[in-house]
């Protein structure tokens, strides 16, 4: 069916900012769908929050509007545009919400507008609880017993014909979002009733649970036709019980018959016809492992997290096929690039075995418990890809750069072998629990369970896992013993060492066995010609010729990877997404990548993150699918020969491989890994400022508790301490005391345990400036100068941040311009740099400086207008700014606001404060007229739901009694109540206000809990008292994150927030597209 | 132990045993499927090839006797990349190499199939030996000659001894049996006609005694110097009573109304081929298992091409109503093992009229 030409403009609705649950995988669906419609000549207009997209940048769509994700801002984007049809089936579960509400409110229908890809009544039966009973009771598919509790009443009920254990799911929630697990009425009551809060809908599927079954997956497509694919299937290694986003998968499935297999396949068809969905679905069944009863879980009728493993798996581009098909076109019309012949109407089929494995924030929040369970709390993943599942996994687990090695024996067990011969009985128990329940490291506690003699039924009885992958993991084992009992290198048949790499082994864990460094097994290796060989990933198994696969390596006799005689170059990727380190460097990646193709040398991409558009098979020349560690990385050199690599992009990942990758013999591009090396020396740093007569804080090196205790003296508490060589503030931390500092030395050691701790001043009430720069090792020019929002002491990461600044003098921002680029050039930074300040009356410190892409680079691009990373490749190729045509920082007209996005609703309990430590997982942006407008915008954007009238709660500590008046003043004036505890409110009464005096949690009640409990507070305004928070503010701030009340935890963010609020109430909210603002 | 499949073209790859230890000849095919091992085996079509699975890890969810497609393993070989040592399934009775050994079927393991796969597809079809006898190169090249010029059918093999009836009601279906499968011989069941399975060689006559409301021509191998014999059957059949052909029935079909058969490149095999009707944008994935195909120019007149193969544009489906047949070229099995396919419930409508 010939595309439709009745549309001609398409809105495409984003997801906003990076949460848990809700990635870069839709930066890389969104950004296929642009390219999708635009190849087919729409007129494609793009709405998202977050401006780390590529999807945002402005190539991209016609009309790019980097604007909250609201009904308010979309109803005004779609009147200002007139789209015909919108497309929210790529903007994860956002998009998909949106576009309900849209439909709900009636804002469709005035404008005329269609929705493609999933009509508003497929979206409403796939999401819908009591409409996907029915169709699925239609379709013949089992279901759960289940009700829809509307309140608490209701769900006893529904719980009476049930029992427990029951699960119970929000509707129209993401990720699993409170997702939980009851085993009794009592947990039931208190757990629904959170449950309704946070559905949007107010409704709650309470479920019988099914703990312990098997999790298999199923990714579909269909078209107007009606004809129905089936991309992959994928089995959950990690059974019912854990979020499929918290598991590790397999794709295809392995323990399927080909009966239950085609028994899914037949099912699949007929749920994706009877939801209705035009485009791709992904669909989740658990199956009985005693009787093979299949029950269904869930349709997400959209792109999903999934779609985007199954894609990079099979080399399937859904998104881009399934943006084709919304507009009407057939699955046997659109071509399937990867094999140029056939068309995207086949059934992928792969000779490999692909594996996914997640990322867990557990050390950003070590308060709470390290437990997976129903509600998504992974922040990334990796996939790898292996002849069999032990070299996947092997190869899965070196992808989490987590310092591990694969399975095991690589120096990092926890349990030793010795122990694990004899284990006591404790540790048995301690085993058989932390294989029972699950958690971040249960898979390397099988192992532990394995060497202590645990049989695979005892490992399935407590785990659920199934008996297969079990298996795998001990003939691991088995031949890990095998290894080890060589006893040297040089008794290592060569035979054997063969078996170990084609399961997976690292050179690293060859090395540890025998005791050598992975050099020398690597030099064996290559004497004896044991080499890695690159096959393709290329959707059909071998049965046709592709012209453009995506490789990944194994230990076999044939090698397809022709190399070809361009130049080339070699992009190294970020991995699996962080905290700290996620889709800002995968743009950069990207725009690399770019800029080689337009400069016609071959671009050739490592990176093993499925979620990421810099593992598309056509972003660059080459993909290999690849952990980043130094042995995977130079194997793929080995072959390829580049003329160089590019470390500078892809966040700290690279750059720890550098040094190693150099002395192989690689050439780094741009700034030397010498410069990089005296950025991150704090002892290099210290003479270079000294040089450059810039001002640092006072700091100091320690290797031991002693030598810190000595140090912080010195300089005076409070200080901030750090390990060198970390990203996102790991284990940062203000310390106050020499009793903190003794706590701190004892846990932070794990942190990074090559290098010394870093101790500095911490510079209280000082502003914080993040300066992003290029550098051509002649001229520096500026990118940006972004004045944080949040005092110093609060990471960067976490940050709100102002472009341009809006309190510094021009004298001091000049002051920070002649800083960076006294440092550029001193540096001979070639590429991008990014510095730290902080003011401090009137005096500019030096924070630190990153010679390579920071996280705001993508933002700053936009904003100006100008692709900074294109430029940097282009310096790193040895081209000048002047030629460029870049010498003169860009004047900006509007103002934009950076606000970051937290986590903190998947773990309840956490403090919500902000600190040194990064804990923010994203981040959007606000741009308008004015600093007001711009702040309001980014907090919509954030999901804080400003409010224009109401209650404000204030409680603050002694310091900020002071500064707090004037804001209570402005908020009374705008019309706000005011309450506050005994201390604060007296302050206020003082200074003639009007203030209601809340108790504290421990007084009396009704006391603020139950105020925010019960909805009567509608924002907060809470400072931490300085070093040992209180336990009922923390239970304040965590209870204002669980009703979803917005909350103001620093003086400063207090002073933006009114200001925001003031601009919302005063003034409009306009929408402008990134292409208005640049023609300026 | 040391094993090793020696192609005809003096190509070696070395392995470990699988199945039984011992020495087997045959063309090399390649499956595409992920799943399904135990069905592709013993899928009568398959009658002594050497059979190489793309997927890698083979034997994973074991073996149940009870989803065979036919009586015993006709594949003369097996290749696969890894054998499972360990299986996981609740309907698995055992493993899938305990059950080749007890069938005595001779398999390969450790074998860099991909390769294999690639050379299969850039130089075509091949025979191969595969042997764990130790035996030097030149012995194996010289038996595995020897072993190629003798070219007994195999129909009488793969096709019943006898007539076979199923009872059933209102309408009567008689199958040549070529080496049905049996997922197919359940639909049929399910649907409800009376079936009867003849041999191979049952002459027209003897089949028209019978008097069936429809015949269908099986599945089976179709490389076979007995087929002619079913050629010869059908020609005098066609236009008398309504016709299904399935796979090697289609071949045969188009046979007996005059049309020359061609040779793919590459066999398709497997469980992902698309097919499409020409007037629609609607079509099918199929499950299919052949290497030869109808060549169009030599197709008569009243003969409709109603389906093709959506990556070659081979024919899929013929229709004609002057002959009163329909025949398709892959297996009718697609949506689900325990569902009727609609081809065969388009074939019962035609027998109804």
């Amino acid at each position: 069916m010939p595309k439709r030409t009745d549309i001609k403009k398409i809105l495409i609705i984003g997801s906003g900012p990076i949460i848990i649950g809700q990635a870069c995988e839709f930066d890389y669906s969104g950004s296929q769908a642009c390219k999708a419609l635009k190849e087919e000549g729409y007129f494609t207009i793009l709405v998202n929050s977050n401006p780390a997209t590529i999807m945002t940048d402005p190539e991209m769509a016609d009309a790019t509007y980097i604007e909250p994700l609201t009904l308010k801002t979309l109803e005004k984007i779609i009147e200002k545009e007139r789209p015909d049809a919108i497309l929210p089936t790529l903007g994860g579960q956002t998009g998909l919400n949106l576009a309900y509400f849209l439909k709900k409110e009636g804002i469709l229908e005035k404008y005329n507008v269609e929705s493609i890809g999933a009509s508003i009544e497929a979206i409403s039966k796939a999401e819908d609880r009591e409409l996907f009973k029915v169709s699925m009771q239609e379709v013949g598919v089992g279901i759960f017993k289940s009700g829809i509790a509307r309140s608490v009443r209701e769900g006893l009920e529904i719980s009476e014909n049930i029992g427990f254990p029951s699960i119970l799911r929000p509707a129209y929630c993401l990720g699993g979002a409170g997702n939980t697990i009851v085993y009794n009425r009592e947990e039931l009551e208190v757990s629904l009733a959170k449950a309704l809060e946070i559905s949007p809908v107010h409704q709650v599927l309470v479920e019988e649970s099914v703990l312990g079954w098997k999790e298999i997956e199923f990714e579909v497509v269909r078209d107007y036709a009606d004809n129905v694919i089936i991309v992959t299937s994928m089995e959950n290694v990690d059974p019912m019980g854990i979020h499929t986003g918290d598991s590790m998968v397999v794709a295809p499935s392995q323990t399927l018959s080909f009966k239950e297999y085609t028994d899914f396949v037949n099912l699949c068809r007929k749920i994706i016809r009877k939801i209705g969905v035009t485009g791709g679905a992904n669909i989740q069944f658990a199956q009985n492992p005693e009787d093979g009863r299949i029950f269904i879980i869930e349709v997400n009728p959209r792109l999903s997290r999934s779609s985007a493993l199954a894609s990079k798996a099979t080399g399937f581009p859904i998104a881009r096929v399934a943006a084709k098909l919304a507009v009407g076109l057939s699955l046997p019309e659109v071509m399937n690039q990867i094999t140029g012949k056939t068309t995207s109407f086949f059934e992928p089929t792969i000779d490999y075995c692909v594996f996914k494995i997640c990322r867990f924030p557990f050390e950003k929040f070590s308060t709470i418990q390290r437990v997976i369970d129903t509600s998504m709390k992974a922040v990334g993943e990796a996939m790898s890809v292996g002849r069999n599942f032990k070299e996947a996994l092997n190869k899965g687990i070196r992808s989490m750069e987590n310092q591990r090695f694969g399975f095991g024996c690589d120096g990092k067990d926890r349990i030793s072998d010795e122990v694990l011969k004899d284990p006591d009985q404790n540790l048995l128990e301690k085993i058989k629990e932390k294989i029972r329940i699950p958690n971040d490291e249960r898979l390397f506690y099988i192992r532990y369970g394995l060497k202590a003699g645990l049989t695979t039924e005892e490992i399935y009885n407590l785990s659920k896992i199934d008996r297969w992958f079990i298996e795998n993991m001990k003939e691991l084992i088995e031949l890990e013993e095998e290894i080890k009992l060589s006893n040297h290198l040089n008794n290592l048949s060569i035979d054997l060492l063969r078996k170990a790499k084609e399961n997976g082994f690292s050179d690293r864990q060859i090395g540890f066995l025998l005791n050598c460094p992975e050099e020398e097994v690597r030099q064996l290796r290559e004497r004896n010609n044991v080499r890695a060989v690159y096959r393709l990933v290329d959707t059909c198994a071998g049965e046709f010729s592709s012209i453009r696969p995506y490789y990944y390596s194994t230990y076999e006799t044939e090698n397809e990877s022709i190399v070809s005689n361009k130049k080339k170059i070699l992009i190294l990727g970020g991995g699996p997404n962080r905290i700290g380190q996620g889709i800002e460097f995968d743009y950069c990646c990207c725009h690399a990548a770019f800029t080689l193709r337009e400069k016609n040398i071959e671009s050739i991409m490592i990176n093993c993150n499925p979620e990421t558009v810099s593992t598309d098979y056509d972003t660059s020349d080459k993909l290999y699918f690849e952990p980043l560690t130094v042995e995977d990385v130079l194997n793929v050199v080995n072959l390829e020969k580049p003329m160089g690599a590019i470390v500078q992009f892809g966040g700290q990942t690279p750059l720890n491989i550098a040094i190693p990758l150099e002395k192989a013999g690689v050439n780094i591009l741009g700034t030397s890994p010498e410069s990089i090396d005296i950025a991150e020396d704090r002892e290099r740093f210290r003479q270079l400022l000294h040089k450059l007569a810039l001002n640092q804080a006072e700091n100091g090196t320690a290797t031991s508790y002693q030598e810190a205790k000595r140090i912080a003296k010195e300089i005076g508490y409070p200080v901030i301490v750090r390990p060198s060589y970390v990203l996102g503030g790991r284990a940062m931390k203000i310390v106050y005391d020499e009793e903190d500092l003794e706590s701190y030395m004892r846990e932070a050691t794990e942190a990074s345990p090559e290098h010394p701790i870093l101790i500095d001043k911490f510079l209280e009430d000082a502003i914080e400036i993040d300066v992003d720069a290029i550098c051509d090792g002649k001229i520096c020019v500026i990118g940006g100068i972004m004045e944080h929002i949040e005092e110093a002491g609060i990471h960067s990461g976490d940050s709100a941040m102002v472009l341009p600044p809006y309190t510094l003098t021009e004298e001091i921002i000049q002051r920070i311009r002649e800083a960076t680029k006294m440092l550029a050039l001193e540096l001979k930074v070639k590429g991008l740099l990014n510095i730290q300040f902080a003011v401090r009356k009137n005096t500019v410190y030096v924070l630190e400086v990153n010679p390579r892409a920071s996280r705001t680079i993508p933002l700053v691009s936009k904003i100006i207008g100008v692709p900074l990373v294109k430029l940097a490749t282009k310096i790193m190729l040895g081209e000048t700014l002047e030629k460029l045509g870049f010498t003169e920082e860009k004047k900006i007209q509007h103002v934009s606001v950076k606000e970051s996005v937290f986590p903190f609703i998947r773990f309840p309990g956490t403090d919500p404060i902000l600190g040194p430590e990064m804990r923010s997982t994203g981040e959007v942006m606000g741009i308008g007229k004015t600093f007001g407008l711009a702040y309001a915008k980014a907090q919509l954007g954030a999901g804080q739901k400003l409010p224009l009238k109401g209650n404000v709660f204030i409680s603050v500590r002694n310091e900020d009694k002071r500064k707090i008046v004037f804001i209570a003043k402005k908020l009374s004036d705008l019309g706000f109540k005011l309450m506050a505890t005994k201390g604060t409110a007296y302050v206020l009464s003082q200074n003639d206000l009007e203030v209601e005096i809340v108790p504290k949690l421990y007084e009396e009640r009704p006391h603020v809990i139950d105020k925010i409990k019960s909805g009567q507070i509608d924002l907060i305004i809470n400072t931490p008292q300085g070093k040992a928070t209180k336990i009922d503010e923390t239970h304040i701030r965590s209870t204002a994150i669980l009703y979803g009340i917005p909350l103001v935890t620093t003086i400063s963010g207090a002073e933006a927030t009114v200001t925001g609020i003031e601009a919302l109430i005063k003034r409009q909210l306009e929408v402008k597209s990134l292409q208005e603002y640049h023609s300026q | 132990m040391k094993t090793m499949l020696l192609l005809e073209d003096g190509t070696e790859f070395k392995g470990e045993s699988f199945g039984f230890a011992g020495e087997t000849v045959g063309k090399i095919i390649f499956n595409t499927a992920i799943v399904g091992y135990q069905e592709i085996i013993t899928d009568p079509t398959n009658f002594g090839k050497i059979l190489c699975f793309t997927y890698p890890l083979i034997g994973n969810y074991g073996v149940n006797e009870e989803f065979n497609e036919s009586e015993r393993v006709w594949v003369g070989g097996l290749v696969v990349k890894e054998k499972a040592s360990f299986y996981s399934n609740w309907q698995a009775k055992l493993s899938l190499e305990e059950f080749l050994k007890e069938k005595k079927v001779v398999g390969i393991t450790c074998v860099d199939t991909r390769a294999l796969t690639i050379k299969i597809r850039d130089d075509g079809e091949m025979w191969g030996i595969i042997s764990s006898e130790g035996k030097s190169k030149e012995e194996l090249l010289k038996r595995l000659t020897d072993k190629r010029k003798g070219k007994e059918s195999i129909l009488k093999e793969v096709s019943v001894k006898e007539i076979i009836r199923f009872k059933g009601k209102e309408k009567r279906i008689v199958v040549i049996d070529l080496g049905i499968l049996k997922s197919i011989l359940r639909q049929l069941h399910n649907l409800g006609p009376e079936v009867i399975l003849t041999p191979y060689n049952t002459p027209a006559k003897e089949i028209l005694k019978l008097k069936p409301d429809g015949v269908i021509i099986s599945n089976g191998p179709e490389d076979d110097i007995e087929l002619s014999k079913v050629i010869d059957t059908t020609k005098e059949i066609l236009g008398e009573i309504p016709l299904l052909g399935i796979s090697v029935g289609h071949l045969i079909i188009a046979q007996a109304l005059g049309a020359r058969l061609t040779k793919l490149k590459v066999g398709h095999r497997g469980l992902n081929y698309p097919i499409k009707n020409k007037d629609s944008f609607k079509g099918e994935i199929t499950f299919q298992n052949h290497s030869l195909t109808i060549d169009e120019s030599s197709l008569g007149e009243d003969i409709k091409i109603a389906e093709r193969n959506l990556n070659d544009d081979s024919i899929e489906k013929l229709e004609s109503e002057k002959f009163k047949f329909v025949s398709v070229q892959y297996y009718p099995l697609s949506p689900g093992l325990y569902e009727i396919h609609p081809i065969l419930k388009e074939f019962i409508e035609m027998i109804k009229g």
